[in-house]
């Protein structure tokens, strides 16, 4: 059924744990009906449209263990609740790795950032607005790609990766934390598992109804960032149609390994572009060993792209990504 | 959504739209096949005393089946297990890219059928499996023995033709929507009509994965395997040949 937005919350079974004992037990008895609750900023919105209509709410802010960001022998370590503000603003982070700063930085609003949790922002459902106005679309159930019809209206939707659905990923801290060979930490009762960053996020020919692999019962308690890319240079630029509290159009996230002007290692993530971050591998390939500039960064520009299938109305992603992988490698 | 036997949906003008089959009908037919399959498999075993001497497998051998048409049968059932599998991963909740996977299958499963279906038609003795009369009265008198197949073995292979050229229609329309490297998805087939072809698709899928156990079942029943085992090598053997069949109304050449 189509949304009708109501200004009151429905009823919903309220869980409030405190410890991590509890909160992956409830996780684990409620299953499917068990929604996990960070900040709420992706939840709320569902909720009030009445197209997500689960039974209970796990809210896992109450969680001390999964709050903060601490250093590891083998680099830092942040609580999936620990808020997109404190991220933005954490000394370590900003000294360490400024790109995640950064791409926090720029997410939505900063009452948003203020209340929104990392764990939100990376395991948040896609923008797509058939989906999101209820529409049983593949990723709703049904069979068919409403954004991806003749008449469908997909400025914001993918260049890549479709696979019947051509929704994005919506987050900014993702594609930063892919670019900086992060870990999830996973947890469920009895166990934890651990995720690259990369692999932690799926497309929609794996799996059209979800976009990670979390499973049901289990939660993204931690996020680990080792030293691989400590201190390295980087960059992260986000395109919106605004400037303060919108999704991103396409944004890149990169990292630089330099030395004496010659790349020798780097990672660029562009986010926005498929279902999942985007690693450009064949542009990190073309730069390695190379001398950072001008040139380099117009030469490859175009690698970035390559493979894109534009949609009707989102061509000028195309160059806007090129632009950004441009710009990331120019430096 | 409704549920039942099909699910379907309220559209944005608030017309009833087909989604397709309901899929915890997967768990009612495996349930009930596997509680037949099991049923019968008591009742052969209780049976069992009472049954007379195996035919030998040693002595003259007789061709059953050609290696053409036996690499055709094994391809046949690689394709149709694999769209099976591919297409039931993500029903039952595992996370695979299974879509690819489905699509080959299908149009492998497509071009064995339509090589199957042009054979029979002039290289092979099509007769052999039509269903008449006189097979419907088989089951009932043990005196009538069949030809070539048996009333079972006929029905079986027309269940099969009606269900597998169903799931191949409703497959390619929907093969039609998605990107290949043929041509760019369209997605352009109007909500009910693709419903509609969603429905007959799962239908049709229930139906296979019922007829693929039952198949499967009886293949590796023990009085029943040397049929198996004539797919395989192609022969039985004349005493075997004698026992099950009318050498009247199926006399097959000698297995090289």
């Amino acid at each position: 059924m189509v949304a009708t937005s109501h200004d009151v919350m429905p009823d919903i079974e309220l869980y409030q744990p405190t410890d991590e004992a509890t909160a992956l037990a409830l996780a684990d008895t409620l299953g499917a009906d068990g929604w996990l609750l960070g900040g709420g900023q992706d939840t709320y919105g569902w909720l009030k449209d009445r197209n997500k209509t689960p039974a209970a709410m796990i809210e896992l802010t109450q969680v001390d263990a999964w709050k903060g960001i601490k250093e590891t022998a083998d680099g830092i370590e942040i609580g999936a609740v620990t808020t997109i503000t404190e991220i933005a603003t954490n000394p370590l982070i900003q000294s360490k790795y400024a790109l995640l700063s950064t791409a926090a930085g720029r997410v939505a609003s900063p009452q948003i950032r203020n209340v929104g949790t990392l764990g939100g922002n990376l395991v948040q459902d896609t923008r797509c607005w058939y989906y999101r106005r209820g529409l049983d679309c593949y990723r709703a159930g049904g069979n068919i790609c409403y954004a991806d019809s003749p008449e469908g209206l997909n400025r914001e939707h993918a260049l890549f990766g479709a696979s019947r659905c051509v929704a994005v990923s919506p987050s900014d801290t993702a594609p930063a934390l892919v670019a900086l060979d992060a870990t999830m930490v996973v947890s469920r009762v009895g166990g934890q598992r651990l995720i690259t960053a990369q692999d932690f996020f799926v497309g929609p020919a794996r799996d059209i109804l979800h976009m990670t692999v979390l499973n049901e019962g289990e939660i993204l308690t931690a996020v680990r960032i080792p030293n691989t890319w400590a201190n390295a240079e980087f960059y992260f630029e986000k395109v919106a149609d605004r400037n303060v509290w919108d999704f991103a159009l396409v944004n890149v996230a990169a990292a630089f390994k330099v030395s004496g002007g010659t790349i020798e290692d780097s990672r660029i993530v562009c986010g926005a572009v498929e279902c999942t971050p985007r690693r450009l591998n064949a542009v990190e390939d073309a730069i390695r060993g190379q001398q950072r500039s001008e040139q380099l960064a117009e030469d490859v520009a175009s690698i970035a792209s390559a493979g894109a299938r534009p949609l009707n109305y989102n061509h000028f992603k195309v160059p806007l990504m090129e632009n950004l992988v441009k710009r990331a490698i120019r430096g | 959504m409704g549920e039942g036997i099909v699910r379907y949906k309220y559209d944005v003008w608030g017309e009833e739209v087909i989604l397709g089959v309901s899929w915890d009908l997967l768990w009612v037919v495996a349930v009930a096949v596997l509680i037949l399959l099991a049923a019968h498999a008591i009742i052969m075993a209780v049976l069992a005393n009472k049954k007379m001497d195996k035919p030998s497998s040693e002595g003259r051998r007789v061709l059953r089946h050609e290696t053409i048409d036996r690499l055709f049968h094994w391809i046949m059932a690689g394709s149709i297990l694999l769209l099976i599998l591919t297409g039931v991963a993500p029903i039952i909740g595992l996370r695979i890219a299974w879509l690819n996977w489905h699509w080959i299958a299908g149009l492998v499963l497509t071009f064995v059928v339509i090589f199957h279906i042009v054979r029979s038609l002039f290289w092979q003795d099509f007769k052999s499996m039509i269903l008449g009369p006189r097979d419907f009265g088989e089951p009932f008198d043990s005196a009538k023995k069949p030809g070539k197949y048996s009333f079972e073995q006929k029905g079986m292979h027309w269940a099969v033709t009606v269900v597998v050229l169903a799931v191949i229609v409703t497959g390619l329309l929907m093969f039609i929507q998605i990107d290949t490297p043929f041509w760019n998805r369209t997605n352009s087939m109007p909500e009910s009509q693709l419903g509609l072809v969603f429905l007959l698709h799962g239908l049709s899928t229930l139906a296979l994965v019922a007829l693929a156990a039952t198949h499967i079942y009886f293949a590796l029943r023990p009085e029943k395997l040397f049929y198996t085992r004539s797919m395989i090598s192609g022969w039985i053997s004349e005493d075997e040949m004698t026992a099950n069949h009318d050498t009247s109304r199926w006399s097959p050449k000698e297995a090289d």
